[in-house]
């Protein structure tokens, strides 16, 4: 029955999104991410949007019109409505006046409980209840740097700087430090945000069956180089996936706690640049977080911070090789 | 003990350097030049004119509240344009810094704000809009018409009260003087843990953000207890809880919120302080800190500071609507007991500005379902509303309107509330530009109902009413602002664009930005209709003067002294009969019944000392920001002891005679006859606004 | 509950005051501080969630606790001198009731005395854990002993000069409204630093030294 329903607000939300969306130059792939989900999780986030935006709507649109409508009817010189100076008071007012939010509120709260334990990023029950037989799942270690993002596959003993790649129909599970200031990791059509704390673990989940491109953001202010810390997640089929973790088992390059401490440097990733690291030194995330938590940081320099200009040009220099 | 500093000190000018003057920069020389000329024209023509003796003695060391009420908000809407110029930098350099290929000048990469740069701007756009535009604003109103409301000739301590406005102002020019010496913090205004700990942000930003915070705690604390206290203690007779104005009952359970939420932000500051200062290891993310105890303890502060600054704009809707629906306000017990409950949920709500932080299930619901409750009471409250135009007679002129759109901006806010309150959205919105549409919805209440606070109230403290049509002209331009700006940044939340990006890495957002820069031009055209506003009222207040109850609809007791106030509110307190006082008089044709005979009355002095103590707060800031460690314990010590020497003299106040108040009522009544009879032929003259009597005091009379 | 139920009769109904009561000072003044001092048990207080926080065995990150350095008797020396201060300020108070001015600044001078041993302890206490190299720089956890202890007593060191001033007020003034509402409040800021006194010793010292 649960299914059913969603499946019917789905219908009815698609319908009614459409219009506007079509309205707004009709492009070919809908540019509202949270209302284009591609994965479970951020599926999931969208019905209850869908349930919270239903309720509300109607008390919060019923209450507009009753609004204007008594704006209409009681404006001064028109007597449209009988004008009463005293009334100021009715109990039968006060039992809706405080029985539509109490209720409203009482329904929308067992929905609040039932999908924060659905999408808890410790555990998501929507991801592990529906675990199906057909693949392992995939384990990522996220490193937050100023201002890179580095995704470490200790199943496959490498790591991608910059670039997720994933394989479809297949849980992904991620567990996320940062080396310098708190972050959040977060790719709108996929998975919703969770911060990514220095000398602390955070985790997270995915499960996505569409094949595609998908944008990765840093959306909590880390510093100079936010805007830039950007990465595409890309969900691929499972041979592309195996290909591509091929690949860059080849690559040249490799990432040992030396390499990390070299890597962490504060840089602004005006170029979008992607490094392959085809080896990862055993356990790394955790020597990452051990570090940090023993004191260890990564200064930024006071040309990163004070006086942007400089070290802009350097950016821009480097931008036009 | 103390941290090594990246860059040079001195002992004589701590870390100030002449390097630190952003002389070279193209925004800023230009502007400040700008100032300076400013300046010179204003400090040149108050000269000119000879008015620095009735400056400083009619204002700066002013006792009055009504007098200090307006300056604190003369210090809000100076504030607010800053802010919103800040906005409009924001705006601007978001429409033009959109994808790789977009231009970029005066050395930044995209647009024309260096990343370090915006993150200054968008810093103190946030602080200043909540801290130092809105707060003041409020804390001007609650000043200005708590007293009158409850019958009363002043606050309980006036001298506090200037204190307390002293203090607010020094914050704002410590605020203002980051523009030109050193920099702002530029990581948001309530900056996270770790990264405003040294090794992220070496420069003095995050120090002036530090002190300007804490002086704006220590002035609203002060301005709370205060207003605390006046309402508890200095009701007029008669008037018991039940009889208490809606407004006063806002302003109460806002400044209840005040005094027991300020403390956590000073001891989150004070924490901040002892990282930054003496290496201590309370936000770090080594060494044993704990950067998420930083987050609680802020948002602890954050969330009832929210709810202090919607209730008492919740107040100001609550006495508009009455007064324009010539009814009473429906249900007033329900009223005080939903403002009392958002009182009292605002404190345990506050973890829903981190549900992403990574608590587990249980906490993240406890923290929804809470969150959730405190939309129990706001629906009340706008129903309420609703229920007080039912059977009314409604007017729509410029106030009302105010109040009107504040009511549907804060069911476009509530609705936008439910749904972050609920983590499964939140998840999908936290960071996101969502979340900034939200909380600017739910701020625009505030701003709404203090323009339409300013059109209500301005008779009553200056005689004369705004004009209607450049009030009217600047509403509909306001609105049509918000919708292009902030209806776009909805849309942009939805497609997934997040907040802070000083370049925007996605070109499909181009368009809605462009409508969002379009908006903030309507904006600047209603900022424009509102210095016309000004402009035209003060030429034509003679033709617009009023008498007591300037609307001729109103309820509540400010509306029985004469408009302008006089400096003693009252020549003789009234007896508080019923809840709505003015209008139950009216009613009963007993409203122009006066007293019999006048007594004398005893009032305060005027000081300097508040004005010299806030002067000195705003070196110690400074003293404090720049470690220039002498000037420091210079002028604490200067604080201390200018305290204590006042302490020694007190305050014997002075007395006007029961004759002098009898000759200045019946002046008063003349002018108010005078006006009642020629309100349509010929304009009445004197009572001009710098000249008000209000604001004049006969020395016989010392 | 509307005001059509209008249960005054406005034929009679008294419009003026005219009883000219004022305002109690005192009464008002102290109020006030009292609310002052609300905000200033929630700093405590915020102080307090802020150390619990911090005083987990990994917050001190390997260095020292205090456990380790926390002497319960020289603290219990600390809280005998505050508590005797409060006594004589209260005989003092008492003086006060009496109209015995010589009795008040007796009181007052002890309690001085009586806090200045108590300030003298704790400077003397700090600067030995800072010969032993231990400082709030030191972790976490001892950021939040140290901030805790030195707030209290930061406030310690303004009461003492509060108290001098009374006392010269006293001496200059006599007993004045506004010194008496004065010393009425200095009574009650006194009496809530060693109720805070009485949190720190237990849940920051004692608790600290048995974990």
């Amino acid at each position: 029955m649960d299914i059913k329903w969603r499946n019917w607000l789905k219908k009815g939300w698609r319908a009614a999104a459409l219009a506007p969306i079509l309205l707004l130059g009709g492009c070919a792939h809908n540019p509202y991410w949270i209302f284009d989900p591609k994965g479970i999780m951020a599926k999931t986030n969208l019905f209850y949007m869908i349930v919270d935006v239903v309720i509300m709507g109607a008390i919060v649109g019923l209450t507009a019109l009753l609004v204007v409508w008594f704006m209409w009817r009681y404006q001064k010189g028109k007597n449209r409505g009988k004008y009463d100076p005293h009334w100021s008071h009715s109990n039968t007012i006060e039992v809706f006046v405080w029985g539509i939010p109490i209720i409203a509120v009482g329904f929308l709260s067992y929905f609040a409980v039932k999908g924060t334990f659905e999408i808890n990023p410790y555990n998501p029950t929507v991801i592990t209840h529906h675990m199906k037989p057909n693949g392992d799942p995939v384990e990522v270690d996220v490193i937050a740097t100023d201002w890179q993002w580095l995704f470490v596959y200790p199943q496959y003993h490498m790591a991608v700087a910059n670039e997720l790649v994933l394989p479809v129909h297949t849980p992904v599970f991620f567990r996320l430090t940062s080396s310098a200031v708190t972050t959040t990791f977060f790719i709108p059509q996929l998975v919703g945000m969770i911060d990514v704390m220095p000398g602390m673990r955070t985790k997270n989940a995915l499960l996505s069956n569409h094949a595609g491109e998908y944008q990765g953001i840093a959306s909590d202010f880390a510093g100079a180089g936010t805007s830039w810390m950007t990465f595409k997640t890309k969900m691929v089929d499972k041979a592309d996936f195996s290909q591509w973790v091929q690949k860059v088992q080849q690559a040249p390059g490799t990432m040992t706690y030396a390499s990390f401490n070299r890597f962490a440097q504060p840089y602004i990733n005006v170029n979008h640049h992607v490094v392959y690291f085809s080896s990862v030194e055993q356990g790394l995330f955790d020597h990452v977080m051990t570090e940090v938590m023993r004191g260890k940081t990564w200064p930024l320099p006071p040309m990163m911070t004070e006086n942007m200009v400089d070290y802009m040009k350097k950016q821009a220099a480097e931008h036009r090789d | 003990m103390l941290v090594d500093l990246p860059g040079g000190w001195s002992p004589l000018l701590g870390r100030l350097a002449w390097s630190q003057i952003p002389y070279a920069n193209p925004i800023l020389a230009p502007l400040f030049v700008a100032v300076v000329i400013g300046a010179i024209i204003v400090l040149g023509l108050i000269t000119y004119y000879g008015k620095w003796t009735y400056l400083w003695k009619e204002w700066l060391t002013t006792v009055d509240h009504k007098k200090l009420g307006v300056m604190y908000i003369i210090i809000g809407l100076v504030m607010l344009f800053r802010g919103f110029i800040d906005g409009l930098m924001i705006r601007t350099q978001q429409v033009w810094a959109v994808g790789p290929h977009s231009s970029g000048v005066f050395g930044s990469l995209h647009g024309y704000l260096t990343p370090f740069h915006f993150g200054q701007v968008y810093s103190a756009h946030g602080l200043i809009m909540i801290l130092l535009a809105a707060t003041p604003l409020l804390v001007g109103f609650m000043n200005i018409i708590v007293p009158i409301q409850i019958g009363a000739r002043d606050m309980a301590y006036p001298y506090l009260n200037a204190l307390g406005l002293w203090i607010t102002a020094a914050a704002a020019a410590l605020i203002m003087i980051s523009l030109f010496v050193g920099d702002f913090a530029h990581n948001g205004w309530f900056e996270y843990a770790p990264i405003f700990e040294m090794q992220y942000s070496p420069g003095v930003g995050v120090d002036y953000w530090i002190w300007t915070l804490q002086l704006v705690a220590l002035g609203t604390t002060l301005g709370g207890i205060n207003i605390l206290a006046t309402i508890i203690k200095m009701r007029a007779p008669g008037m018991s809880w039940g009889k208490l104005p809606i407004f006063v009952w806002a302003s109460l359970s806002a400044n209840v919120i005040a005094l027991t939420s300020f403390p956590a932000l000073q001891v989150a500051l004070g924490l901040v302080a002892a990282d930054r200062y003496l290496g201590a290891h309370f936000f770090t993310a080594g060494m044993g800190g704990n950067l998420m105890l930083y987050t609680n303890l802020f948002w602890i502060w954050g969330h009832p500071e929210v709810y202090f600054v919607i209730l008492p704009a919740f107040g100001m809707m609550s006495e508009i609507f009455p007064t324009f629906s010539e009814k009473p306000l429906f249900g007033y017990i329900t009223m005080v007991l939903a403002s009392m409950a958002i009182a009292g949920v605002s404190w345990l709500v506050w973890l829903h500005h981190f549900f992403t932080m990574g608590a587990g299930p249980y906490v993240n619901t406890a923290f929804s379902v809470a969150t959730m409750l405190v939309g129990i009471p706001t629906g009340v409250k706008v129903f309420n509303w609703a229920f007080t135009m039912y059977r009314g007679r409604l007017t729509f002129n410029a106030a009302m309107l105010w109040a009107i759109g504040a009511l549907f901006l804060l069911l476009i806010g509530g609705m936008t509330g439910m749904m972050l309150a609920i983590p499964a959205i939140n998840y999908m919105v936290h960071n996101s530009v969502f979340v900034v549409a939200h909380f600017h919805s739910m701020l625009l209440v505030i701003v709404y109902a203090i323009f339409g606070s300013v059109l209500y109230w301005f008779p009553k403290v200056f005689g004369f009413k705004l004009d209607e049509f450049w009030a009217k002209t600047m509403f509909w331009l306001f609105s049509a602002g918000t919708a292009l700006v902030f209806v776009p940044m909805y849309m942009l939340g939805f497609m997934g664009m997040t907040r802070r990006l000083e370049y925007v890495f996605n070109t499909g957002w181009q368009p809605y930005l462009d409508v969002m820069e379009f908006g903030i031009v309507v904006y600047t055209l209603s900022v424009l209709a509102f210095f016309i506003l000004l402009y035209v009222s003060v030429r034509d207040h003679a033709k617009n003067r009023v008498g007591a109850d300037a609307w001729g609809t109103s309820r509540s007791l400010e509306w029985m002294t004469h408009s302008p106030v006089p400096f003693y509110n009252f020549a003789v307190l009234p007896h508080i009969n019923e809840r709505d006082e003015v209008a139950w008089r009216r009613q009963h044709g007993i409203d122009n019944v006066r007293p019999e005979h006048y007594e004398d009355i005893h009032m305060p002095n005027n000081t300097g000392v508040a004005i010299i103590l806030g002067g000195l707060t705003f070196v110690l800031g400074f003293a404090l920001t720049w470690r220039i460690w002498w000037l420091c314990i210079v002028s604490l010590l200067a604080i201390i002891v200018l305290m204590i020497v006042r302490s020694f003299r007190g305050d014997p106040g002075y007395i006007i005679t029961g004759a002098e108040l009898q000759r200045m009522e019946e002046e008063a009544y003349r002018r108010e006859a005078q006006i009642a009879d020629s309100h349509h032929s010929h304009p009445v003259s004197g009572g001009v606004v710098g000249n008000a009597m209000a604001y004049q005091r006969n020395d016989s009379s010392k | 509950m509307s005001s059509h139920a209008s249960t005054v009769d406005p034929k009679k109904a008294e419009l003026w005051d005219t009883h000219h009561h004022s305002h109690d000072v005192i009464s008002t003044r102290t109020l006030g501080y009292f609310l002052y001092l609300l905000s200033d048990g929630m700093l405590f207080a915020t102080l307090f969630a802020a150390y619990g926080v911090l005083s987990y065995q990994h917050s001190y990150f390997g260095g020292p606790t205090p456990a380790e350095f926390v002497k319960p008797w020289y603290t219990f020396a600390q809280t005998i001198a505050l508590f005797l201060s409060v006594l004589a300020y209260g005989f003092g108070m008492n003086a006060l009731k009496h109209k015995n001015k010589s009795g008040l600044i007796n009181g007052m001078l002890a309690a001085f005395v009586l806090g200045v041993v108590f300030l003298v302890l704790d400077i003397h206490d700090m600067s030995h854990l800072y010969s032993m190299g231990i400082t709030l720089a030191s972790s976490g956890g001892m950021s939040a002993f140290m901030v805790l202890t030195q707030v209290h007593a930061t406030h310690i060191f303004f009461g003492l000069i509060w108290i001098l001033v009374m006392m010269a007020q006293v001496m200059t003034k006599g007993f004045t409204e506004e010194t008496v509402g004065r010393l009425l409040t200095l009574r009650m800021f006194w009496h809530l630093q060693a109720v805070i006194w009485v949190f720190v010793y237990i849940f920051v010292y004692l608790w600290g030294y048995i974990s």
